[in-house]
């Protein structure tokens, strides 16, 4: 196994290398001319920009039609800032312009996800749109950018670098296609981290995320960064290749043709963005034959395609000989630097003992829907490793409990402590590391994640390595990647699913999602457990296995267990105390006995007499 | 004062053609969450279609408007069967970039037939202008603002009452549940192709007549512009498309009068950003909240 692992890495470098060496010299030697170096720069270029895209479209799942925009700051900067230093060779001044122009663009992508990102698929795709034209209204009006006629006599890399006019060519070549390798490896490197599960997790469901513990804003605003930053280190490359800037070539248009890339190439899959960059910007050139027909065969070929294949040419998948490269990757350390990585075993939960108060206490706790009261003065509490029932007619306001507790709303009124802190108002992924872990009445996975996948997610927070480490692959990613794949494993063994681990959870029958919610609950280490409807849809035998699941998980993970049910047998069945929601009022609280024989709980639920209760659903 | 007027006319004669096309894309983006990015170009199609009715043909221009609206329509049910249709069940951005296809497609094949050249639109219309002091209203500017206003009632009126129009209503809010209910989903999603085609076949002649100038890619900003005026007000409501139709069209001619000319598009996109950012789904828009 890692002589096989080894094997391929060796292979994708050679591949790289070889592909490098065998252009480098066609360059170099003069076989290939201008024309065709140029085209080839000009596919490179267009590899960064689709692949930058993809971490957006693909990766985050989130509509970006400003790709161009952002490749247009980086152009402009990096093209007045090489022409603003005449004096120094291009070698040093392209570096740092190139740098300049992806920073500012990396800026440009802060800011304008910061308000943008709010926004969600069509909505997102027509702001970005917006932001993207602004941008280039702008450039269009500045002085310094020259206007509409543009910025001309930025020296071009394929005549400035070097005397000869084919060294320089070559030496062009060496720096786009370098860079583009860096640009690709970071992305996927980026994209099979800690980082990149949390980005993924967003795509697949922003709410289960966000309940998860991934802070869903600081990795939107990460990602839209990041391939800004990309954009614009493309857009310098492209400034010193033409040597001369005009806005109308960032118009719109621009992004959409990335965007199409994107999609072509199938969403998620970064082999897919290379080749589908490489033959849609290559195609129109090798149609030039048929000058007045090759856009009309272009689009026609772009319908058909989408008609026939519409997950694009890829899917999801990567091409194997790059998707080895991970792998080979963390073989690195072993192989060639002979030192084996320690696992990471930091995991253990410590929270103190909380046996004379509560873990979880809420105080008056109530919302407001403008007009409407969903819930008010709502006094719950949960002691260490009890499990309680929080059951009530449908509307009572059960699910909007919930939500308060975890932040999906904030209260109107009222205080939430647990474990002797406040916890009113903070964001749902940090309410999620503080202790509280939910499952959803209608399940939320992350469905094209593998089973250990979803579950690594919720690790995501006791995890510690930076985005940049992950990118870099360093010591400490290796470590704690390891041993989050220890533990998730183990937890999954508990749950006896650990032969499941790794289907996608879409594939998972119905009782074995529930399960694996559970699990992703549990995996971030909660102190309270919120089951919102565990046995929904669940025939008798899986609600009995269910049960027995609920009273092993408070034992073994010693958590506090608040669940809302209606199948009565299961509350009856396992709730120490329960708590009767009705019109957003606790109108009952106590053991199972006390509570069939409450009246005003009976009154509750219409129709029902004291003997008909035990075993029956309510309606 | 007067410029002040006269721009406010300005604006609401653009207004008007961006509302008749916005409410295609608010029509067909209600039924199936598709940006038709397709859409301008009908404007282009029926254009051409006007210039071959009159100056092959030899068709009178009332007839050759006409037809071309007919053909506009059309059009919009070959590319919604050819082209949509069998990506109903796809990602959605799939159907997003088959619409940019399509909209390369129909430039293109017309850069084809017609050449880049631009065309004269041929019909004259000499009507003398309203005169109100220092107040002008061409009669374009008339003819324009009562057509739409009188389509945009009739359209209204035809998907709140008429039978159709329910049905269009209930697809927009769930098409397997109309299905199941016994509407025709398809030919119901046809039939708002037609219309939106249809409209965007008048917004066409409106367009043409007041810049009477075609060619192969003529649609594309009216295009661009009346789909932000669509969002502006709250895609998939009628109302909604007439409002940002109407803001937009005195937004920009306020803009070239009073700011800059060069910088209306900024403007334009600059409004529609700051809506979307106060009232995401665009000003009458119904702002639907995921539920967990």
């Amino acid at each position: 196994m890692a002589k096989n692992k080894t094997k391929s890495y060796a292979l994708n470098s050679f591949a790289l290398i070889i592909t490098f060496l065998f252009a480098f010299a066609l360059i170099a030697s003069g076989n290939i001319n201008n024309y065709y170096s140029s085209l080839l720069i000009s596919v490179l270029i267009a590899i960064i920009m689709t692949v930058s895209l993809n971490l957006t479209t693909g990766l985050l799942g989130q509509l970006c039609l400003g790709h161009a925009g952002f490749m247009s700051v980086g152009a402009y900067t990096a093209g007045i800032i090489t022409k603003s230093l005449p004096d120094m060779p291009l070698g040093l001044s392209l570096t740092i312009a190139l740098l300049a122009g992806g920073l500012l663009a990396a800026l440009f992508g802060f800011l304008i996800g910061m308000p943008a990102l709010r926004l969600k698929g069509d909505y997102l795709a027509i702001i970005t749109l917006g932001f993207g034209e602004i941008i280039r209204v702008v450039i269009e009006n500045l002085k310094i950018t020259g206007g509409p006629a543009g910025l001309t006599r930025i020296p071009r890399m394929s005549r400035a670098l070097a005397e000869s006019p084919k060294d320089s060519a070559a030496i062009q070549f060496a720096i786009v296609y370098w860079i583009m390798v860096m640009v690709v490896t970071s992305i996927f490197t980026l994209g099979r981290s800690r980082h990149g599960r949390a980005i993924i997790s967003i795509r697949e469901n922003e709410v289960a995320a966000e309940a998860t513990g991934i802070p869903t804003t600081y990795y939107k605003l990460l990602a839209f960064t990041f391939a800004a930053f990309f954009a614009g280190i493309a857009g310098g490359l492209h400034a010193h290749q033409i040597g001369m800037l005009t806005p109308k070539y960032f118009d719109f248009n621009k992004s959409i043709e990335y965007l199409v890339m994107v999609v072509l190439g199938g969403m998620g899959s970064i082999t897919g963005s290379i080749i589908s960059a490489t033959v849609l910007v290559t195609l129109p050139e090798l149609l030039r034959e048929f000058a007045a027909w090759r856009m009309v065969i272009y689009s026609l070929t772009l319908v058909l395609m989408m008609i026939f294949r519409p997950s694009g040419l890829m899917g999801t998948k990567e091409f194997s000989l790059i998707a080895t490269v991970e792998k080979l990757e963390a073989k690195w350390h072993s192989v060639f630097k002979r030192k084996e990585h320690k696992p990471k075993l930091p995991f253990r939960p410590h929270y103190d003992v909380w046996e004379n108060q509560p873990v979880l206490e809420t105080k008056n706790l109530g919302i407001q829907f403008g007009g409407l009261v969903a819930a008010e003065n709502i006094n719950i509490n949960l002691k260490d490793n009890e499990i309680v029932g929080l059951i009530g007619p449908n509307g009572a306001g059960k699910t909007t409990v919930f939500n308060l507790l975890t932040g999906v709303y904030e209260p109107t009124q009222g205080d939430i402590i647990l474990l002797g802190n406040s916890i009113k108002g903070r964001p749902t992924h940090e309410i999620t590391n503080n202790g509280i872990a939910r499952t959803f009445q209608n399940i939320r996975l992350f469905k094209s994640m593998t089973v250990l996948e979803n579950i690594k997610v919720a690790f995501h927070t006791r995890m510690r390595y930076s985005p940049m480490s992950g990118i870099l692959r360093s010591e400490e990613y290796a470590s704690e990647e390891h041993g989050i794949d220890i533990r998730a494993r183990e937890l999954l063994r508990v749950f006896d699913m650990e032969d499941v681990a790794d289907d996608n959870a879409d594939s998972l029958p119905y009782g074995l999602q529930r399960k694996l919610e559970i699990c992703r609950a549990l995996a971030s280490n909660p102190k309270v457990l919120l089951l919102d409807e565990p046995a929904a849809g669940m025939n008798a035998t899986e609600t009995q296995e269910l049960m027995d699941t609920i009273k092993r998980i408070r034992t073994r993970f010693s958590v506090a267990i608040l669940l809302i049910e209606h199948d009565m047998k299961l509350v009856m069945g396992i709730c120490e105390r329960i708590y009767v929601l009705n019109y957003g009022h606790i109108i009952a609280e106590g053991t199972a006995n006390e509570i069939a024989n409450n009246e005003d709980v009976i009154t509750a639920y219409l129709g029902m007499s004291q003997d008909e209760e035990e075993g029956t659903k309510p309606c | 004062m007067s410029l002040f007027i006269n721009q406010l006319i300005n604006g609401i004669h653009v207004g008007s053609i961006y509302a008749l096309i916005a409410l295609g894309y608010t029509m067909v983006y209600g039924i199936i969450r598709l940006i038709n990015f397709a859409h301008g170009d009908i404007l282009m199609v029926g254009a051409y279609t006007v210039v071959v009715a009159i100056g092959t043909l030899g068709l009178s221009p009332l007839a050759a408007i006409l037809i071309s609206i007919v053909i506009c329509a059309l059009f919009g049910i070959l590319i919604e069967k050819v082209a949509y249709k069998p990506l109903r069940n796809s990602p959605k951005i799939s159907s997003l970039i088959t619409a940019i296809g399509v909209s390369m497609l129909l430039q293109n094949l017309a850069l084809l037939i017609f050449t880049p050249t631009p065309k004269p639109y041929p019909v004259p219309l000499s009507v003398a202008p309203l005169n109100l002091g220092d107040i002008q209203i061409s009669f374009i500017t008339i003819l324009t603002f009562g057509v739409s206003i009188v389509i945009m009632m009739a359209l209204q009126t035809f998907v709140t009452t008429s039978k159709a129009g329910k049905s269009m209503r209930a697809v927009s809010e769930d098409m397997k549940a109309a299905l199941l209910m016994g509407i025709n989903t398809d030919n119901t999603i046809t039939l708002t192709f037609a219309i939106g085609c249809t409209l965007a076949g008048i917004g066409s002649a409106l367009f043409c007549l007041a810049y009477p100038s075609v060619s192969p890619t003529m649609g594309s900003l009216p295009g661009v512009k009346a789909f932000i005026a669509a969002v502006l007000g709250g895609i998939g409501v009628i109302p909604g498309a007439m409002l940002g139709g109407f803001l937009l069209g005195i937004a920009e001619s306020f803009t070239k009068a009073y700011i800059s000319s060069q910088l209306s598009d900024a403007v334009v996109y600059g409004i529609l950003i700051i809506v979307l950012l106060f009232k995401p789904s665009g000003l009458l828009g119904k702002s639907v909240r995921e539920k967990v």
